[in-house]
This record gives structure tokens, sequence and C-alpha cells, in this order.
């Protein structure tokens, strides 16, 4: 039991996906509380905004890790404080590099960017990729919580998105210099307002070689990303497990998510058919055999579509999942059926 | 005074084969040129236009970058000050 146990706990990354409200957050706390009983050290990571990390373990968890219980820590990000905080020390390092008369418009310029629909988005993500790499690395386990498709597909492309925009600027600069002299030797002229001397003539800045210290920060955010994209496409360090009721709703959406993750070569490990009505629960008034029924079918096309993936079964409980015992059981059902699959 | 004009008829010879040479290439770099400009410029219209740049929030350090650079491309374009509201480089 053990060995095979060790299976799913032998990965370093365990993202938890889902269409909003089947339970992602449970299954994960779940998972991860069963492996910090297993002795593994494990930090469990809410990207949903709505943070019922912290409602499910009846705890205020913030944007540091907070103890849950023995080998258990939370963190809820925060993608808006993460952005501010991105954006604040860009403004420092920049006013260091410019003069100070341009000190507003650098001000005006950023705070617009930060006001951007993308840059919540693009902060948590900078954040999912830190925790996957140093920021994660003094844990056994990281659960991720969080919506499988989106996030991580982006995470993927980032390097690449990132190369085009800094090389067609940064590289240019030399290439647009070599142009120039070229160009020169041609007998060609220059007109006036190609002037770029100010970013080229590096003596005229109030401190070293500019180019070269944004060139360094940029490369050392793109490696952050490539890391965690390599970990995202190693089978061995990372899991994914899709979450998702038995419903219409919920089958589609996941079936969207297998087929683009898929795509982008992410293995799926397995499948969690969360809120299922239980075997032993009393179904005699009509409303619920029905229920039942469209549950079955449900089940069976799950079992159609997602043959290729173990499916694991959780049933629906009576209360409200909250608190570290109904998680505690919540979690061996998890792992028993893991077990069996 | 003819070994004078001789030169100078060297000289004039000189300066049209350069250009001879030359000229074809000029064009070829000077449009190379351009067209990183050009990426450049789509880039940072893009921006503006509302078209999401998902790389805009991770290289936002190059902002001074790109106002000079703006600043270079309007005045080259015979523009005394930006065009644009909200890129205030001038």
């Amino acid at each position: 039991m053990a060995a095979i146990l060790k299976d799913l706990f032998e990965h370093h990354l365990i993202f938890v996906g889902g269409k909003g409200g089947v339970g992602k957050t449970t299954i994960a706390s779940a998972i991860g509380l069963a492996a910090a009983k297993q002795g593994h050290s494990c930090l469990l990571v809410s990207t949903d905004p709505a943070h019922s990390l912290g409602d499910i373990f009846d705890m205020t968890i913030g944007e540091r890790q907070t103890r849950l219980t023995e080998n258990l820590w939370g963190l809820e990000i925060d993608p808006d404080a993460e952005s501010t905080r991105h954006i604040t020390s860009v403004k420092t390092q920049m006013k260091q590099l410019v003069h100070p008369r341009l000190y507003d418009e650098i001000d005006r310029q950023l705070d617009l960017a930060s006001y951007s629909p993308g840059a919540s988005e693009a902060a948590l993500l900078e954040r999912v990729a830190d925790l996957m790499g140093d920021g994660g690395s003094g844990f056994d386990l990281v659960v991720f919580d969080t919506a499988p498709s989106g996030h991580t597909v982006r995470l993927l492309s980032l390097p690449e998105v990132m190369g085009a925009w800094t090389d067609g600027l940064l590289r240019h600069r030399e290439k647009a210099s070599r142009l120039d002299a070229v160009l020169k030797n041609l007998g060609g002229k220059t007109r006036k307002g190609d002037d770029l001397s100010l970013i080229d003539n590096t003596e005229r800045h109030p401190t070293g070689s500019t180019v070269g210290t944004l060139d360094e920060i940029l490369q050392k955010r793109r490696r952050k990303f490539i890391v965690a994209r390599d970990k995202l496409l190693d089978a061995t360090t990372t899991a994914f497990l899709l979450v998702l009721n038995p419903d219409k709703l919920s089958l589609l959406e996941s079936q969207k998510v297998v087929t683009l993750l898929t795509r982008f070569k992410i293995m799926v490990s397995a499948v969690v058919v969360n809120r299922v009505l239980p075997d032993d629960a009393d179904l005699q008034g009509s409303f619920l055999r029905a229920r039942r029924e469209q549950e079955q079918t449900y089940r069976r096309k799950i079992d159609t579509t997602f043959s290729q993936f173990p499916r694991i079964v959780v049933p629906l409980l009576q209360h409200d999942v909250c608190g570290i015992e109904t998680l505690d059981s919540i979690g061996q059902r998890v792992i028993n059926e893991w077990l069996g699959r | 005074m003819a070994s004078r004009q001789r030169r100078s008829w060297w000289k004039h010879f000189q300066l049209l084969l350069s250009e001879f040479y030359q000229a074809p290439y000029r064009g070829a770099i000077a449009r190379a040129k351009r067209d990183e400009d050009d990426l450049f410029m789509l880039f940072v219209f893009a921006e503006l236009m509302g078209v999401p740049n998902p790389a805009t929030y991770y290289t936002l350090e190059m902002q001074p970058l790109l106002l000079e650079r703006f600043h270079a491309w309007h005045k080259r374009m015979g523009m005394e000050h930006s065009p644009l509201d909200h890129f205030r480089c001038c």
C-alpha cells in the first residue's frame, strides 16, 4: 500500500484543476493533508480569487505560507498585491536610470500597466512559476489548486513570447548600430531623429551599462519560466488531477481541458469524479432517484470519455467540508481509490 | 596643370566607382533597419490600441527604451511632438 501511495506523492508538484465549483480546493486540501500525514512536508497553494482555502481550514491564510497542521502549510496568492509589488520594483529600478524629469512619466506609464487586464494574471503566473522553482523547493510536495488549462498553457508559451519581445528590442540595439555603421560606410546618411545615442552611448547614462543590466534582469525572469515549463512537461515531477462533477457542463468543460492539455503534451494523471450521490444514500423519493439516474448516465459517459485515465470517485457528503477531520476522510477515500486504480 | 587635372578626374572616377558598387546595397540595409523599426512600432501601437501583449508585464523594465525609440520615431516622421496622448515622451 505504501509503495503505490508513494506513486502520487513522489511527484514534487500536483496541479488540481477543474471548472469553478467542482470541489478543486477540497480535493487539493484532502490530498495535501494525506501527504502531510504520510510525513511529506506539503504546501497548499490557492490561486482562486475567492480563496476558499482559508474557509475550508477555518483559518486566515495569507500571502505568506501559513501553518495549517503538522507538515502542512497553506498560501493564498493575491494577484493584485503581486502586480503592485512588481510594478513598484520596476519603477524604483527605472528611476535610478533616467533623468528625474521623467519620474512622473514613469509613474504614469507604469500605473497604467497595472490597470491593464492582463496584469494580475501575469502576476499570478509569475508567482506560480516562483513556487514551482525556488519558492517550493523547501517542501516535498506543492499542491496547486488552480484552473489547469488557462494558466498552464500560457506558462508554456511564455519563454518564447518574452524572448521575441526582448530579443526584438534589446538585441536590436546591437543590430541597429551595426546597420547604422554599415550604412555610413556605404555613404548613406542616417537621418536626423535616428539618433538613439542616448541608449547606445552608455557613458551618458547615470550608471554603467544600462542595456547590460536590463538584459540580465529579463533573462533571469525568462529562465524562471523555462524552468517552470520543463517541470510542467515532466510527468515524473508534475501530476495533473482533473476534478469534475457528474453533470453535463462539468463533462464538456473537462473534455476541452483534456484536449488542450494533450495538445501541449501534458499528461492528466487521474480524473476525480466529485460529489457523487453515495451508494448507501436513502433514495426512496422520486426526486433523488431521478438525480441518481441522471448521474449514472454521466458517470457512464465519464467512464467512456476518460477511459485512458484512472478515475477516482468521491462521494457527496452530508455536510459542508470544513475542518481537518472531514478532509481526512476525503483524503483517505482518494488514496484508496488511487490504490485501486 | 595636366597632372592636377588628371588627379581630380581620377578622384571623380573613384567616387563614381564607389557609388556604382555601394548604391545598390544602401537601399537594402536601410530597408532592413526600417523593418526592425516597424516591428517595434507594431508592438507599441498594438499595446496602446488595446491588443494585449503578454510579454509587456514581464518586460516593463524596457519602458525607457520604448519611450526613447518612440520619440525618435515620431521625430523621424516629421512630428514635433508625440501624436499619442498617453505616450508623452516630450
